[in-house]
């Protein structure tokens, strides 16, 4: 197995981040010192670990929608020669083109405050990617390969699952990427909608004049957005 | 074995496969010659309903085979095309184990009839086994292609350009394996190709299309008879057909018997066994006489091969 030397400097990454957040509650000299007007530099209205839990919740929970949407989306895309292709590739991008803020706005009167509407704005916002990733995956399978599969007599399912999604993984995985950074640099304005997540002190920041909370929720959002980056191009290889 | 009964197949308003009759028999290996486009790949992949015909209908071993579910019609049909298609996450063994794992059979049966479709195409097993498809050239994966087709002994062959893209010796080694595995398995074959030589070579019996119609069929020596229609002698090449003919023809039934009256002479070029009359002409203008020897002891004189002719 390669993988775990491969993966030492992901983990030194991830471990450098978690000491940053265990650490930044005792660096007020550092978030103020661009601030100086900032009288509590601080974030301390909520752990930074709870933060990042409901972060992930939020981002992950909404990734695995939009991936099983995109994937699915994708797979229907490139059955009997492409027919819902144009179909569901409008729906997708018409999807994504709602700004994540404008999508929570008009989920907040039927869904409420909270998750529910961050989390269908991030699922419409990242199922894109998938459902790309995966039509193009699907589409770089070479027409020989499927001809051969189908010779054999495999069932069409079996062809999916045992030809053409493996072939076709890592433009998937690739696509899958996209969302993962997507959706977890976007969460942060489920704070908006009242979603507890890393974006939580930019509001509270942005509400309250302080640069520095939002100095502090910015910078970890951004952080833990390359460091999933980063995970799954090592999954992709 | 196989028998197409006035099978059409239109794409648009196009027949690419007109009203064609075609028997193939059993353990036999029938060649369909024809042009780029004129209908040899659709008419085959009706054997295995690749293609539906719209109309007629494909018998196979006297059953009519749009009553057969395609998959476990194609389960037994093997199927090799030009590109292969070798699954390229698998290594060899896994891709020659494709049908017999469908079939379900236990892991022991699969690992040894693997080795031994190997060893039957020629590539030592375990040096093969646990290749992936990246790591063979285009003559090894095509014998790991016509391996996975012959997986789970079916009794019939599709073969679809399958040499076609190969260098011409890598091609001409090929030609010769498939030649031995048919004398071996006495599998069906429907052979697909554009290439004369090849056609002849392999060919029990050949079947001429041009633009969708069956032109010709028979044995390769009616086909090229000297009255063969003017489309057949294009196909094969005016100047050449005759040529060609001589290919078809045994050196051994034109052969004059050994007499005691007039004993072989000693040092004329002997042809090897089952020669025929194009590959005696060759050794004629080879060693510059007009009369070789049999194994046997007959003689065959230049004049007795264009009588033959
Ligand atoms: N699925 C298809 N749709 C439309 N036309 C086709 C299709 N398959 C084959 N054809 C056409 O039918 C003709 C015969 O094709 P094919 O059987 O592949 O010829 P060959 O194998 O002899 O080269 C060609 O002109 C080809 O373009
Ligand atoms: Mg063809």
């Amino acid at each position: 197995m390669r993988l775990p030397r491969r993966a030492v400097p992901l983990l030194a990454q991830a471990a450098a981040f978690l000491l940053a957040l265990w650490a930044a509650p005792h660096l007020g000299a550092l978030w103020g010192a661009p601030f100086p007007d900032v009288q509590r530099p601080v974030w301390d209205q909520r752990g930074w670990f709870a933060l990042l839990g409901a972060h992930l919740m939020l981002s992950v929970g909404a990734v695995v929608i939009a991936a099983a949407l995109g994937l699915g989306g994708g797979i229907l895309a490139t059955r009997g020669q492409g027919r819902l292709r144009p179909l569901l590739d409008a729906l997708f991008a018409l999807a994504q083109s709602v700004p994540p803020i404008a999508a929570i706005a008009l989920a907040l009167p039927l869904l409420g405050f909270g998750a529910a509407p961050t989390m269908l704005a991030l699922v419409l916002y990242a199922c894109l990617p998938v459902l790309r990733g995966t039509v193009a995956g699907l589409d770089g399978v070479a027409p020989a390969v499927l001809d051969a599969a189908r010779g054999t007599g495999m069932g069409a399912a079996r062809v999916l699952w045992q030809v053409e999604l493996p072939l076709a993984a890592p433009v998937i995985l690739s696509g899958l990427r996209v969302a993962v950074v997507l959706s977890i640099a976007t969460a942060a304005v489920g704070a908006m909608a009242g979603a507890e997540c890393l974006g939580t002190p930019i509001v509270v920041g942005l509400a309250n004049n302080n640069g520095a909370y939002v100095l502090q929720g910015g910078l970890f959002t951004a952080w833990l957005a390359l460091l999933a980056d980063r995970a799954l191009a090592l999954l992709a290889r | 074995m196989i028998r197409f009964d006035r099978v059409t197949k239109r794409y648009g308003h196009r027949a690419v496969v007109d009203s064609v009759s075609l028997e193939v028999r059993k353990g036999g290996l029938c060649v369909l010659l024809g042009e780029s486009g004129s209908g040899k790949s659709t008419l085959m992949r009706m054997v295995n309903r690749m293609v539906e015909p719209d109309a007629g209908r494909v018998m196979l071993d006297g059953t009519d085979i749009a009553n057969v579910p395609p998959e476990s019609l194609r389960h037994g049909i093997g199927y090799v095309i030009q590109s292969v298609g070798l699954f390229p996450h698998w290594r060899v063994a896994d891709n020659i184990a494709t049908v017999p794992r469908l079939l379900g059979w236990d892991a022991a049966r699969v690992a040894s009839r693997v080795d031994a479709l190997l060893q039957l195409v020629g590539l030592p097993p375990e040096d093969f086994r646990a290749r992936y498809p990246h790591e063979l050239s285009g003559g090894q994966a095509q014998r790991i292609g016509l391996a996975r087709a012959l997986a789970a002994d079916p009794p019939v062959l599709l073969m679809d350009e399958p040499f076609s893209a190969l260098d011409p010796g890598i091609r001409r080694g090929l030609q010769v394996a498939l030649r031995r595995i048919h004398a071996e398995t006495a599998k069906t074959i429907l052979f697909v190709t554009h290439d004369v030589e090849e056609a002849l070579l392999l060919a029990d019996e050949l079947a001429v299309m041009q633009d969708g119609r069956l032109l010709a069929h028979g044995r390769p020596a009616e086909v090229l008879r000297r009255d063969a229609d003017p489309v057949v002698k294009r196909l094969f090449g005016e100047a050449t057909l005759a040529f060609h003919r001589l290919g078809t023809l045994r050196a051994a039934n034109a052969a004059r018997p050994a007499s005691a009256t007039q004993p072989a002479e000693a040092q004329l070029p002997i042809l090897p066994p089952d020669s025929n009359l194009k590959q005696a002409l060759m050794l004629m203008l080879e060693s510059g006489t007009d009369q070789v020897a049999l194994p046997g002891g007959a003689t065959l004189h230049l004049s007795d091969i264009l009588a033959a002719a």
